[in-house]
């Protein structure tokens, strides 16, 4: 809306005789930090909301007056995706009653849809938690299939604003290249790592890429807290065994103590998010962060 | 399976030289020659087979096959995406839509289940009917259109009898209808089988500058809990104010509605709505037989009832939610009847004092005689007839906590509702207050916060009472108190699919004019969500 007002004001503008030297920010609302952090890195210049903060589980949100407020004038939502913000984003994209951003529109732009995905096609059993057949969402921990979004990414944002076209795409290719040059790094770091247990399927991607075994999962089924006997059939699996536990801020921190207690495993606890106000850079100290707790484990 | 066909080959290939050492140099050059075409051959067409195999698989198993061709190892040097130029093509291919499980055309279906087990103790075991039928000096009694079938005036779908009851199965469809509109329908299915639309309406999606219009069978967004269904709800009832001046089903009209979000540095959203006017109580009419007989007249054409709405949430950072709304409901139509009996003495002595008031369902005795030590009950009916207004403010708070499964969310939500009807008298037994005029003023208010004091686990607290204020304007205007209540419950989501809860209230419920009953009621609900992944509304 504010875009068009502008659009209206550098028409109005311009037959009044007067060259347009409007620069048009593009508005810009982002799910998650980390896709925020993307946001930054490639168009520093947008108006920048993001919607949730790393301590906050993105799936279980609810749809916010405030979402709707920043949704409705916005010209491009960066999502996770598939399914991770289903819950409250559909809800608040209707309310804000803005059609650019819906599915299906050049203002809707989902990391998941840009990348492969892991996980794809499991049971569609809901005896097994609250599971995605359509894969696993959790992307945003991978740096490689970020830089591949980032790139991605620029492509819509340089169709909503040809302007800037080729910043946006020459920003997604230093961050690619920044990526590339860390990865040799977090490889040799973590070549050798033990593997991890997380409370959740949400960081894979991370282990994936590096080869780290996932050892376990604290919750048997997804959205289920465990119970003792899982945690002990998990004791008992692990068990002599070396590795490191890794929990989100918003998972209940007793279930991986006691397990840290009983296999005599660190135990840390670190978001899926870097903080709100990270850009690329800031991404990829959070992925520095990640590789420090797992390759502790050494 | 391929791979055993190169061993094999070559293992056969191999033995037939050696068996045949005498042979000379040049036919062992031309085998070795022949053998490594073949090799060759194979090599190619294995992994021809082994690419079209893995093709295959990523096809089958992604919904956006074009979205997902970049190298996933070598990201650095895989092409950057289809230049600005040819969004169309790649939109259709699925880059700018979402992933989901969701099967292609099929709506989104789900089925929401939700029965209880009901105890109070009241000597019939109907407290949960007195709680939807509280005393008011305003309130007659005008349930819509006998001929409908639905038996609104029993309320006996509504309400939970003592012991085990399945209050309903909800059956949800919604689905985008192209790139115009959505789409959704929910109809209920009770315990005995009933089934009932409760919402079926198609909503725009491509408006601009905010607008969007509603239209078909809805749940009216007036106030806050209004467009909720019953499986959305804190506790597992309806509180007072809701149910007894707007029914069991709240402002469930057939209409359109136009609203706007407009683009401020706040959440503002204001709208309108025209609807139908089929309702239980507020902007009622009573059956044809009763507008007959009492000088009510017929009921008007529609659209009778028109709603006004404005909510507003300042902006409190990511963890905190505020909504503040006010709310305008104008039924152009309402009509009611006053029951009462006069006690008449054998000497024809009317007492005018001594009159009482009728629950409205003892109104078929229309006879109205009843002997009782000398004394004649005579049933007197008034018929009344006008339009009423509604008024609503709300506030909603919401913080989200951030602890596992919803510990240390709390939320708080209090709405105010004020119902006035102008009515004139069209028919009485005194003649002399045909044509006077009653305005009927009632209100109502509930209180209500959650609190997740464990992962999983919520605990809820509500006050709610009905009739603050009773005024009848033109004659009588005793007030014989309000009806309140207070209810504390305790919800287990075992998952997000899940539901148990337990839930005590102890009512103090206006039945009649200075009757009341007092009684503790209790439930265990369950609640079970089958099929798509449910909206988390504000």
């Amino acid at each position: 809306m504010k875009r068009r007002s502008l659009l209206l004001a550098a028409l109005l503008a311009t037959t009044l005789g007067v060259a347009p030297a409007l620069a048009l920010a593009l508005d810009v609302v982002a799910t998650s930090p980390s896709m925020g952090a993307l946001v930054r890195t490639l168009a520093s210049d947008a108006n920048l909301t993001v919607l949730a903060g790393p301590d906050r589980n993105l799936h279980d949100l609810q749809a916010k007056p405030s979402m709707i407020r920043a949704l409705r004038g916005a010209d491009l939502v960066v999502a996770v995706g598939a399914e991770l913000e289903v819950g409250w984003l559909p809800a608040a994209s209707t309310s804000a009653a803005n059609p650019a951003i819906l599915p299906g529109r050049v203002g809707y732009f989902e990391a998941a849809a840009q990348v492969p995905l892991l996980d794809i096609g499991g049971s569609a059993n809901r005896a097994l938690g609250d599971v995605h057949p359509a894969g696993n969402p959790h992307v945003d921990l991978d740096p490689v299939r970020m830089a591949r979004v980032a790139e991605a990414l620029a492509t819509r944002l340089g169709q909503l604003d040809a302007a800037g076209a080729a910043r946006y795409r020459a920003n997604a290719r230093r961050f690619a290249e920044a990526v590339e040059r860390r990865l040799p790094d977090w490889q040799a770091r973590l070549g050798n790592a033990p593997g991890v247990v997380l409370y959740h399927r949400d960081a894979v991607y991370l282990l994936d890429r590096f080869g780290v075994p996932l050892l376990g999962t604290i919750e048997a089924v997804p959205g289920v807290p465990p119970s003792g006997r899982d945690l002990r059939k998990l004791t008992s699996e692990l068990a002599g065994r070396q590795g490191v536990i890794v929990h989100a801020p918003y998972q209940s921190p007793r279930a991986p103590n006691k397990l840290g207690r009983d296999l005599g495993w660190p135990v840390r606890k670190l978001a899926m998010s870097p903080p709100l106000s990270a850009d690329g850079n800031g991404y990829l100290s959070h992925i520095d962060a990640w590789v420090d707790a797992i390759a502790v484990a050494n | 399976m391929q791979h055993s066909l190169l061993p094999g080959a070559l293992c056969a290939a191999l033995l037939v030289p050696a068996a045949t050492a005498l042979a000379d140099d040049a036919d062992i050059a031309e085998l070795r020659a022949e053998l490594e075409a073949m090799r060759k051959q194979y090599e190619t067409r294995i992994q021809q087979l082994e690419r079209r195999l893995s093709d295959a698989e990523r096809a089958a198993r992604t919904a956006q096959p074009t979205a997902r061709t970049g190298a996933v190892a070598q990201p650095m040097s895989a092409p950057l995406a289809p230049s600005p130029e040819q969004p169309t093509t790649k939109g259709a291919s699925g880059a700018f839509g979402a992933v989901t499980a969701g099967s292609a055309f099929n709506p989104q279906i789900s089925v929401i289940l939700d029965g209880n087990y009901y105890q109070d103790d009241t000597d019939n075991g109907n407290g949960a009917a007195l709680v939807g039928e509280a005393f008011t000096p305003g309130r007659g009694h005008g349930h819509a259109h006998g001929e409908d079938g639905h038996d609104h005036g029993g309320h006996a779908h509504s309400f939970a009898e003592n012991g085990f009851n399945f209050r309903e199965a909800e059956l949800s469809f919604s689905a985008t209808v192209d790139p115009y509109f959505d789409a959704a329908a929910y109809i209920a299915i009770d315990g005995d089988g009933n089934v009932e639309l409760e919402e079926a309406y198609f909503d725009t999606r491509s408006l601009p500058y905010g607008l969007k219009v509603k239209g078909g069978k809805f749940l009216s967004d007036f106030g806050y809990a209004n467009n909720q269904h019953p499986h959305q709800w804190d506790f597992v009832d309806q509180n007072l104010p809701y149910l007894n001046l707007l029914g069991f089903h709240g402002l469930q009209d057939t209409g359109l509605q136009l609203s706007w979000v407009p683009d401020l540095p706040f959440y503002a959203r204001i709208g309108a709505e025209a609807l139908q006017g089929d309702q239980e109580i507020f902007g009622a009419t009573v059956s044809d037989e009763e507008q007959d007989e009492l000088n009510l007249g017929s009921t008007n054409t529609g659209p009778r009832l028109f709603t006004a709405f404005a909510k507003v949430a300042p902006e409190l950072g990511r963890n905190h939610a505020l909504q503040l709304g006010l709310s305008y409901a104008h039924a152009e139509q309402h009509q009611e009847v006053h029951s009462h009996t006069h006690a008449v003495h054998d000497e024809h002595e009317h007492e005018d004092e001594a009159h009482e008031h009728e629950d409205e369902h003892e109104h078929e005795d229309d006879q109205g005689h009843a002997h009782n030590d000398g004394v004649t009950e005579e049933l007197h009916q008034t018929g009344l007839g006008g339009n009423a207004d509604l008024w609503g403010i709300d506030l909603v708070y919401k913080y989200d906590g951030g602890g596992a499964y919803g510990k240390g969310d709390f939320t708080f939500q209090t709405e105010y509702l004020r119902s006035t009807k102008d009515l004139t008298v069209r028919s009485s037994a005194h003649p002399e207050q045909i044509g006077s005029s009653r305005k009927l003023t009632t209100d109502g208010l509930y209180a209500q916060a959650t609190y997740g004091f464990l992962p999983k686990w919520k605990a809820g607290l509500r006050y709610d009472i009905l009739g603050l204020t009773n005024e009848v304007s033109g004659g009588r205007s005793e007030s014989f108190g309000s009806s309140d209540r207070w209810t504390l419950d305790v919800t287990w989501n075992l998952s997000e699919f899940s539901q148990l809860r337990a839930q005590y209230a102890y009512n103090d419920i206006l039945v009649a004019e200075d009757e009341r009953e007092r009684f503790s009621a209790f439930y265990v609900q369950f609640l079970m969500s089958l099929g798509t992944h449910g909206a988390h509304k504000f």
